[in-house]
């Protein structure tokens, strides 16, 4: 397979290409096994790792992270910013 | 805009501008906006939950000793991935993580752990050059041009990368691809 092909194989798998220039490669690859293989296989391969569950960011492991910032002399007590028509107490009517 | 990027923009604006002033509570506010994706991009360059629970802490830990040259100009995701993928670098370097202990608190079904082992797997026997864009474009979905900024390269050689890369994987996974794909569903 020539550069260009395969450039236009990378393109097709990660799907950056337009959707005629998508279905002229198709149609090639139904007359090139080798062309076939690779978009197939490198299609699947991207499709396998976007597909692929993420971590799990647990409770536990946030908790984990804040211990390890807290052991390490960081408050991380986040407060929001108190809006400012709620920073004074206005004297109460009577 | 969406009115989420615009909330977020401003809240990440808000508390970039509290620690940059000294008030070191602002960190949380930061680690709640964007601890997950730390935590989710170092595990998977490091392979594991501790590994990467330790880099995720110290990432926030180095954020708080530079507050000074903090900016809230919007790069500052960009910088905290750097700051994340330089200690992952790190770690690898010392320890050569390759080892993927069990994880029962991954979640889904056998299928699926298996499948995300696998990946796992041939995601770590990559070089780091190959896997940072893989982890970053393809797992994370950053776009391009912010991966090629974490990884202080220009966007063509990103694309390199990330193409070689694939490359790279499918090879490692393709025996893996045959038990799932059957010839007969393939193009031809």
């Amino acid at each position: 397979m020539n550069d260009f092909y395969k450039k236009l194989v990378d393109l097709y798998a990660g799907g950056e290409l337009t959707e005629e220039l998508e279905e002229e490669l198709e149609a090639d690859a139904f007359r090139d096994p080798e062309l076939s293989y690779e978009m197939t296989t490198l299609k699947r391969t991207v499709d396998l790792i976007q597909s692929s569950p993420e971590p799990n960011f647990t409770e536990e492991s946030y908790q984990r992270i804040l211990m390890k910032l807290y052991a390490r002399g960081v408050d991380l007590q986040h407060k929001t910013p108190t809006p400012a028509h709620l920073q004074y107490s206005l004297p109460i009517q009577t | 805009m969406p009115n989420d990027s615009l909330r977020d923009s401003l809240a990440e604006k808000r508390w970039l501008t509290a620690l940059a002033q000294g008030d070191p509570s602002a960190l949380g506010g930061l680690y709640e906006m964007y601890g997950e994706r730390i935590f989710r991009y170092t595990y998977r360059m490091l392979g594991n939950r501790s590994d990467a629970e330790d880099a995720t802490a110290e990432t926030f830990l180095r954020v708080l000793r530079r507050s000074a040259e903090l900016r809230a100009d919007g790069a500052f995701r960009t910088w905290l991935f750097r700051i994340a993928r330089n200690l992952c670098i790190d770690k690898l370097r010392q320890h050569k993580l390759i080892e993927l202990p069990p994880d029962a608190q991954y979640g889904g079904s056998e299928d699926r752990t298996a499948l995300r082992i696998t990946v796992q797997q041939a995601l770590a026997d990559l070089p780091t050059e190959y896997r940072d864009p893989l982890v970053l474009c393809d797992l994370e979905d950053m776009p391009a041009r912010e991966a090629a900024e974490v990884l202080k390269i220009s966007v063509p050689a990103l694309k390199s990368r990330l193409y070689r890369g694939r490359r790279a994987l499918r090879d490692k996974l393709c025996g893996t691809m045959e038990k799932k794909m059957p010839l007969e569903k393939k193009l031809r």
